[in-house]
């Protein structure tokens, strides 16, 4: 059973070694190789995939980098934009309170305008009132002894004349034409005697005989009025309360 | 399986040589692995079929075997003849599985081949690596007194290594053949299940132990010529 055979021996290293250049020739250089290769492309492919990620990397930090600079531009900027609009804003609201302060000065002006017209229509209004009372009141207390009294005090003031009225009065009374005559108008009804003082009186006055018309109107409420041409001489209730009435709508 | 005692049985004869069974059926196994590494080669290139992805597993689990035991620098170098070792041994012993085909590791004279090829592998490789002296060194260190045994050494591992796979893949033929006369048909199915692992495991053995001794080759060298530089000045 242990037969050794020199030609079996020489022939299997023989065929052995074939067999080693067979495989090592057609398998396992091939495979190898092929696995090198594929290793090699592998590395390269790994080698470019760190390259492309080292690119990426970079262009990611570019990014960021101008992403911080474009954010911190747009900050700027933003913060540019409040800066401005606040100074608008604040230009705006002092020609705001500017244009207020006129126009509530204006709005002040228009309002004392207001109120003094209002107060003046009411001033004139209350001296008109006033004025219609109280001459209401004094045709009331009016009576022939008042105007007989005030016709007293008329002569005794038309004697104590000053010189610039007295000169006024004489002149009126040179430049009557004939026909036109001295009027004396009452409020009641003169006395003879008391008329004659007048005429006495009124003719001293004009330095010269004045032909005097008499007559009645109540609505002097009490006292005279003489006219001697453009001269008028005033001694009733109505005519001192109307010159007070106008007094008031003049001041 | 054919005939146990009729080992190596003259087929035909080539001018003076006598071409046995053993011969021959390594001529077929060299034929199928040359047939199989041919059409394997064409589609080398692009997406990888099925076949070629096992073919890759085979090498590469292969290199990683070899890496395992052999400095990096020594693995593609020995690759070549250590996976040839484990393919065509596990082949040759699993080829005795075919009716009226006949194992070749079943001869000595195939086994002692082997063997012989693996003795001088180890010498091949330890020179190429380190140069003849360099090799021969290690077998009179640390003393010109254990080179006797170590000469008796490398002969003995040698012939161990050829009766080894010998011994054991005749004998498992030897029983299944017995078991097969004895018991008839399907008994000796078990023991063809047990001969696939046998042949697994010596084909690993074998091819583990050439290994080991080309490493021990290659370590021996370079360990003395690593301690030879150290003890320069």
């Amino acid at each position: 059973m242990m037969q050794f055979d020199w030609t079996t021996f020489i022939l299997e290293i023989l065929n052995f070694l074939v067999l080693v250049w067979i495989l090592h020739r057609f398998l396992y250089r091939p495979v190898l190789a092929m696995l090198d290769a594929r290793q090699q492309h592998i590395k390269d492919e790994t080698l470019h995939a760190e390259q492309l990620r080292g690119e990426a990397e970079t262009l990611r930090q570019q990014y960021q980098q101008r992403l911080a600079d474009w954010t911190r531009r747009q900050e700027d900027n933003h913060h540019q934009l409040q800066e401005e609009l606040a100074q608008l804003r604040s230009s705006a609201l002092e020609e705001l309170k500017q244009t207020l302060a006129d126009e509530e000065t204006k709005l002040q002006v228009r309002n004392q305008s207001l109120i003094a017209a209002r107060e003046t229509a009411l001033v004139r209004e209350a001296s008109s009132t006033a004025y219609a009372q109280a001459a209401a009141m004094l045709q009331r207390l009016s009576s022939p002894e008042l105007t007989q009294r005030i016709v007293d005090v008329f002569l005794e003031d038309l004697n104590k004349l000053p010189d610039s009225e007295s000169a006024a009065l004489r002149k009126a009374a040179s430049m009557l034409i004939a026909a036109s005559a001295v009027e004396v108008v009452s409020a009641h009804r003169l006395e003879e005697n008391l008329r004659a003082r007048l005429t006495q009186a009124l003719s001293a006055a004009a330095g010269q005989t004045l032909p005097i018309n008499f007559k009645q109107d109540s609505a002097l409420i009490a006292g005279l009025r003489a006219v001697i041409g453009e001269c008028q001489l005033h001694a009733n209730l109505a005519d001192e309360l109307a010159f007070f009435n106008r007094q008031i709508h003049h001041g | 399986m054919n005939n146990a005692e009729s080992v190596a049985d003259v087929v035909f004869r080539l001018g003076p040589l006598a071409i046995s069974n053993t011969v021959l059926t390594t001529w077929g196994v060299m034929a199928g692995f040359g047939l199989l590494a041919i059409l394997l080669r064409l589609p080398i290139n692009g997406q990888p079929s099925r076949w070629q992805n096992a073919i890759e597993a085979i090498v590469v689990a292969i290199e990683g075997a070899i890496g395992e035991v052999l400095p990096p620098a020594s693995v593609r170098r020995v690759l070549p003849f250590v996976a040839t070792l484990w393919l065509f041994v596990l082949v040759a012993n699993l080829v005795g599985l075919i009716p009226r085909l006949h194992a070749p590791t079943r001869d000595l004279s195939a086994t002692a081949a082997l063997a012989v090829l693996v003795f001088g592998s180890t010498h091949w490789f330890g020179i190429r690596d380190h140069g003849l002296r360099n090799h021969l060194r290690h077998y009179v260190e640390p003393s010109v007194i254990l080179l006797p045994f170590h000469i008796i050494s490398e002969l003995t591992r040698t012939l161990a290594l050829a009766i080894r796979l010998f011994g054991n893949i005749m004998s498992l033929e030897m029983a299944a053949l017995l078991v097969l006369l004895i018991a008839g048909f399907l008994v000796p199915v078990p023991l063809l299940m047990l001969h696939v692992v046998e042949a697994v495991v010596q084909a690993y053995i074998f091819g583990m132990l050439a290994l080991i001794y080309i490493a021990g080759a290659l370590e021996s060298t370079e360990s003395e010529s690593s301690s030879s530089v150290e003890n320069k000045p």
